[in-house]
């Protein structure tokens, strides 16, 4: 195995003018982290997918995971905030985030609040203005349906159905949802036509000039790493403060968690206020050190005005729109356990 | 008599008190691991183009530096003996594993 990576890793050299450290870093990994206590397994995905796009888990019967998170809208809703509606037409402070590539994310949410993607899949069940279902209410309502009963105890023969094993489940199924083969991945594996001159250029300015890869680093394009990028101005009063709710540490004022820039095209509009709609605004955006330049409290310092022009701005949208891929092969259910 | 030991210990201790240098490169804590004795101190040291930070919420040793700007140094005194982790706030990739023996 080590002999073939080794020639491997030799022909993308010999056609790629990166080093050979460069190249490692931009490869999509072909596994993804999984914890001992849920190794993947195919019935505890095809559970998790089934539950991840029933409504039942909502209170009323109308919100699934999926309602938010749809592979057919780029693992988000493709909606501004404003219209985003959970419970009873509640409305959320936040953009849905995308799924994708959630897996290698070592903190959830926008404000990073917990680890681990079964920590996390609990969270929008309960929210009042998600899909407001008391886990006490849930647990028992899935233990009264036969055909979930039964698919558990395949999956977690020894676990039951509980709030544990549920979160277990849909966190196995968001482990598949990763990103699939973009231009971008086959230009870094040597095929140097994957890419537009103009997408080659916008790759040196990314990492370069504009200074993209301070956050945007890595084969997922973040380094999930926590920023104040400048959205709103001065001492966010009465505004989203971030990872600072979490912990009122200093250095969490109005931060959140920097997204993947995977199939970006598909995951609009963009940041955590989705108030911004195009690539190429959002990239505009970044470049010029964001909204405010004064007067933000704990403004990332990664976040200055790098000085370029339009053409540039144009360059840079040419190589993220690279780092598309084909939709996931996913077969959504129609039939759910009875 | 005793007075007499008690300051010779405490010279003792404060001349083999070492200062760790940590650098912060590559968004990482370079080294990952360290073994330090109580009253040494851990010098971060930021050579990165962009800020960092380092906290630990060890009951016995907590800390945070905050931001961190480019190229600057930040110390902290170690206090108390026991295993901890510490983290940088902005990069939570960024970790070291920290023993403190007596």
């Amino acid at each position: 195995m080590k002999q073939f990576l080794l020639i491997f890793l030799f022909f993308i050299l010999s056609v790629s003018s990166l080093s050979a450290s460069e190249i490692q870093k931009w490869l999509r990994p072909t596994t993804v982290p999984v914890p001992q206590d849920n190794l993947l397994t195919q019935e505890r995905i095809e559970l998790g997918k089934l539950l991840f796009f029933d409504v039942r888990l909502s209170r009323d019967n109308t919100i699934s995971c999926a309602t938010c998170h749809h592979p057919k809208r780029g693992w988000t809703d493709l909606v501004p905030v404003t219209k985003a509606l959970g419970f009873k037409k509640k409305r959320g402070p936040r953009n849905s985030p995308t799924l994708l590539n959630v897996a290698y994310q070592n903190r959830q949410f926008w404000d990073g609040r917990v680890k681990t993607l079964e920590e996390q899949a609990l969270g929008p069940l309960e929210a009042d203005i998600e899909m407001n279902m008391p886990l006490s209410t849930l647990i028992p309502k899935l233990n009264a349906i036969s055909g979930y009963v039964k698919l558990f105890k395949i999956a977690y023969p020894n676990e039951g159905l509980t709030k544990e094993s549920l979160a277990k489940a849909i966190a196995s199924f968001e482990r598949t949802i990763v990103s699939t083969e973009s231009p971008f991945d086959r230009y870094i594996k040597g095929d140097k036509k994957a890419m537009s001159p103009n997408a080659i250029k916008g790759f040196e300015l990314f990492k370069n000039k504009a200074h993209c890869t301070d956050c945007h680093d890595g084969f997922n394009f973040t380094d999930g790493s926590f920023h104040n990028i400048g959205l709103n101005d001065g001492e966010l009063q009465g505004k989203e403060l971030g990872r600072y709710n979490v912990k009122k540490r200093a250095a969490w004022y109005g931060v959140m968690k920097t997204p993947t820039l995977r199939d970006v095209t598909k995951s609009y509009p963009y940041f955590h206020d989705g108030s911004v709609q195009t690539l190429k605004e959002a990239t505009a955006l970044c470049a010029s050190g964001g909204r405010y330049e004064m007067d933000v409290k704990n403004k990332s310092t990664s976040m200055k005005d790098r000085e370029l022009n339009e053409q540039e701005i144009d360059q840079i949208v040419s190589f993220t729109k690279t780092l598309t891929g084909p939709d996931l092969d996913i077969i959504i259910p129609k039939k759910f356990p009875q | 008599m005793k007075t007499v030991i008690l300051l010779l210990l405490t010279l003792t201790g404060s001349l083999f008190a070492r200062e760790i240098i940590v650098d912060q490169k590559d968004k990482t804590f370079i080294p990952g691991t360290l073994n330090v004795k109580v009253g040494d101190t851990i010098t971060f040291k930021n050579s990165d183009p962009f800020s960092h930070n380092a906290y630990t919420d060890d009951e016995d040793n907590e800390f945070d530096i905050g931001m961190q700007a480019t190229g600057t140094t930040k110390s902290v005194k170690i206090k108390k003996e026991g295993e901890f982790n510490i983290e940088c706030a902005i990069h939570p990739n960024m970790l070291i594993k920290v023993k403190v023996t007596k």
